[in-house]
């Protein structure tokens, strides 16, 4: 047998990288945690799951359909969206989750001694496809939980590509107004891609929130990402995209991994866009489910962060960690955040309010006394 | 924490010929590494007499590597090797070098090089094994504590201290603490400097706007996964503070994305900041006092833990089952015994000790019938060597490991933490129960 020489096949950068580590599947922690339910409030998934013509669309989906190829690059959703926002259908791009295309724009645009700009505590993926990508992941502390734009714009050298700017912000729910976006986009002045990363966009009911699908036009070097696994509830099928100015898009084109969408995604999402209503009443039972945490937890005497977004933060007076294996044996399951750079934090996803009666009934359980 | 160790590499053989080649070259690069005179004579005898040792155990002549690493505040020779030409047996602490020679029955081989040394261990990876010897360079102890007196300070910001601010961190920490809150090499204000430069330990302080040190804490690498914390130390700061908090954070955020898994804490003071670690049990230390010291051993997982399958002895059962219960830890629990299968005649156990702390760690590399006599006598031969502190770490990622509990619990040794994730699975650590 050969022995492989992987400390000399194997780049510096992939040797000190950490590789993420998902939980197991339900039934399996259930086995070890000892409990005979769980719930899952760690991936800010949407309680309500797929609008009803979503899941009409999974319900029927044709078998023999699974042995043809998806639309290479989701032809009808691009078509679709493009109609919808007045813009070109050759301006999007679609992914497997948002997660693939964040790794599009970073291979389209850095090479050898490159660097990004993001902040701490924020969306790992972005640092972590630079990192293992080999560029260097410039990271600002975040100001009173939200995104240092003065801090951003000190860190730029000239070899800084991309700033990534998650808004609002996942895990504190913080965001940039329109205002405050347009002087961050003005300062540039269009010398490095801007993304805006709007996972939760559609969460968010502020007047002052701004639309990056508008600002496209004024903004060429703005890219914009969304996602239908937050309010559209297809985490499971992953499907996301990205949008931008034409001639920038058809550069990130040339990185872009075409047939990964699948066709139960493309058929879904194109399913669940128009659903309005879907969006009303997840809002409603998300503002409701953070009232009902945020009376709690002041009861409770816990500092917390509740921002926009299906998700809010709490920090505990123990470790966040041995908080998450405490939970777990009460069949919660929330995300301990010293790995968002947020010690004895953690983030709770909403969800329906039987599973914000266990965490709550679990949080003053394992609270020390 | 950054590597700027430099290191150079002989390539021989395991033949006598190349003594003093081998000689030759420990000399020279221990001089040249920084070893004051002396130091560097005795790290060349403990290299002759490692290289002697092995070539005597060697059926034939096999490729060696001596690797010499300046590590700053020590230098590091490690012998590699292929074990097949071996054997094995050979590589327990207490082997002798010849059981047919009457001068070799009065020298155990390997304790004999040990002894001109402040670290020592033998390894077995999968690039074979290996026989490390570190000599620490000698520093000038602390004259006079000569520290700026600290002040309570209101604003303060942490960052990573220079060496001058490491030295002055050195007395206020001497100043500020009882022995037992430190290492004694962090009373050596160079020592604590050359530590941090040389990439293998951590330091960051609290600093208020006049430049004056208000705390800090110091950090190293301790396993694969694990990362040992000293401190938080505060000097004359209001109580309550959020100094130690904040010294805590910087530590946690800084190792939050690495591969590291948890932190542990030996030295904790009593400014550790409630509700950041847990207690995971203590351990008994001996010095020259007549009672020992219990000290608590606290840990912080880094990441959420995924639950994992370990391997335990009925023996150990019990111990284990209430131990994850009252840490919250999501194990499996696997039994094994030894059924009668055929097992290998000899066992192997590796040793690392470190002199400045009277302290023994014994872990298995090879399973034998022979491992309660082993066992014997390598608690003979540690307690010989004055060694007060006698450890052995069994690795329930492996069932012939856990398999040795009853002959650890018949020899006197006690279960007293369990380390997650510390080896390849979790670790159990035993105490030999007599002490001294």
């Amino acid at each position: 047998m050969f022995v492989v020489p992987l400390n000399r096949l194997v780049p510096d950068y992939i040797k000190k990288f950490e590789a993420y580590i998902p939980s197991k599947p339900d039934p399996e922690l259930m086995k070890l945690y000892g409990c005979d339910r769980l719930y899952r409030l760690n991936n800010n998934e949407n309680p309500l799951g797929p609008p009803p013509k979503a899941q009409e669309i999974i319900r029927c989906f044709p078998p023999p359909r699974a042995g043809l190829y998806p639309s290479g690059d989701s032809y009808y959703m691009r078509q679709r969206l493009a109609e919808a926002y007045g813009m070109d259908p050759d301006q999007f791009l679609f992914g497997n989750g948002a997660n693939e295309v964040i790794a599009f724009v970073i291979k389209a645009f850095c090479q050898e001694g490159d660097n990004i700009v993001t902040t701490d505590k924020t969306f790992a993926v972005y640092e972590w496809v630079a990192t293992f990508s080999g560029f260097e992941a410039k990271l600002v502390p975040l100001r009173d939980f939200g995104f240092d734009d003065q801090g951003m714009l000190d860190a730029i050298d000239e070899r800084t590509k991309i700033l990534f700017v998650c808004n609002p912000n996942n895990p504190t729910g913080t965001y940039w107004n329109e205002a405050r976006l347009r002087n961050f986009l003005d300062a540039i002045a269009g010398r490095q891609i801007i993304v805006i990363d709007e996972a939760y966009c559609e969460f968010v009911e502020k007047d002052d929130y701004p639309d990056g699908m508008k600002l496209i036009g004024e903004y060429p070097n703005l890219v914009i990402f969304r996602t239908f696994s937050k309010m559209f509830g297809l985490a499971g099928l992953r499907i996301g995209y990205l949008v931008g100015n034409l001639e920038v898009v058809d550069v990130i084109r040339r990185t872009c991994v075409v047939y990964s969408v699948n066709t139960v995604a493309q058929d879904a999402a194109l399913a669940a866009i128009d659903d309005v209503d879907h969006i009303y009443r997840t809002r409603e039972l998300i503002n409701t489910e953070k009232g009902y945490l945020k009376k709690e937890l002041e009861g409770l005497k816990l500092e917390m962060q509740i921002g926009e977004g299906c998700f809010i933060m709490v920090k505990l007076p123990m470790s966040d960690t041995l908080a998450y294996r405490k939970f777990m044996t009460e069949g919660v399951m929330i995300r301990s955040m010293t790995g968002f750079r947020f010690p004895n934090w953690i983030r709770v996803s909403i969800g329906k309010h039987e599973a914000m009666e266990a965490f709550i009934a679990a949080l003053k359980k394992i609270l020390p006394a | 924490m950054k590597d700027r160790s430099t290191e150079v590499t002989l390539k021989i053989s395991s033949d006598m010929q190349f003594l003093p080649l081998a000689m030759s070259f420990a000399e020279a690069a221990a001089k040249t590494f920084g070893l004051e005179k002396t130091d560097a004579l005795k790290l060349t005898l403990a290299c002759e007499e490692t290289f002697a040792y092995i070539c005597a155990i060697s059926k034939e002549a096999r490729p060696l590597v001596m690797e010499a690493t300046n590590n700053l505040y020590y230098v590091q020779v490690q012998f590699l090797f292929n074990a097949t030409s071996f054997d094995p047996r050979a590589f327990n602490l207490t082997a002798q070098v010849s059981p047919d020679d009457e001068k070799g029955l009065d020298e155990i081989g390997l304790i004999i090089a040990s002894r001109s040394v402040e670290r020592f261990q033998i390894f077995h990876g999968p690039e074979g094994i290996g026989l490390v010897l570190i000599k620490e360079k000698s520093y000038p102890p602390m004259l006079e504590i000569r520290s700026p007196e600290s002040k309570p300070l209101k604003d303060f910001t942490i960052i990573t201290p220079d060496p001058g601010t490491l030295k002055l961190l050195s007395g206020q920490i001497v100043r500020s603490y009882p022995e037992r809150f430190y290492p004694q090499d962090f009373g050596l204000p160079g020592k604590l400097a050359d530590m941090v430069a040389s990439g293998e330990y951590g330091a960051a302080v609290a600093v208020g706007k006049e430049g004056g040190t208000g705390g800090g804490i110091i950090w190293r690498q301790l396993r694969e996964k694990m990362v040992e914390v000293f401190g938080p130390y505060l000097f004359d700061q209001p109580s309550p503070s959020s100094m130690a908090e904040r010294l805590i954070n910087t530590v946690i955020e800084g190792l939050a994305k690495t591969d590291r898994l948890f932190l542990v804490i030996m030295h904790a003071t009593p400014e550790l900041p409630v509700g950041y670690f847990e207690p995971l049990g203590t351990i008994d230390v001996f010095r020259t006092d007549p009672s020992p010291m219990t000290i608590t051993v606290y840990c912080r997982q880094l990441k959420e833990d995924p639950g994992s399958a370990v391997w335990a002895h009925p023996d150990l059962e019990d111990f284990l089952k209430k131990e994850y219960r009252r840490l919250y830890f999501a194990r499996h629990i696997k039994p094994t015994v030894n059924a009668g299968e055929a097992r290998p005649e000899h066992s192997v156990f590796a040793a690392r000790f470190v002199k400045a702390q009277s302290a023994a760690t014994l872990n298995a590399i090879w399973d034998g019938i022979d491992a309660p006599d082993n066992l014997e006598h390598h608690i003979r031969t540690l307690k010989d060597e004055g060694m007060m502190n006698i450890f052995f770490e069994i690795d329930l990622a492996y069932a012939w490991q856990a398999n040795l509990t009853p002959v650890l619990l018949q020899k006197g040794f006690i279960p007293r933490v369990i380390l997650p994730y510390a080896g390849d699975g979790d670790i159990v650590l035993f105490q030999y129960r007599e002490g001294p």
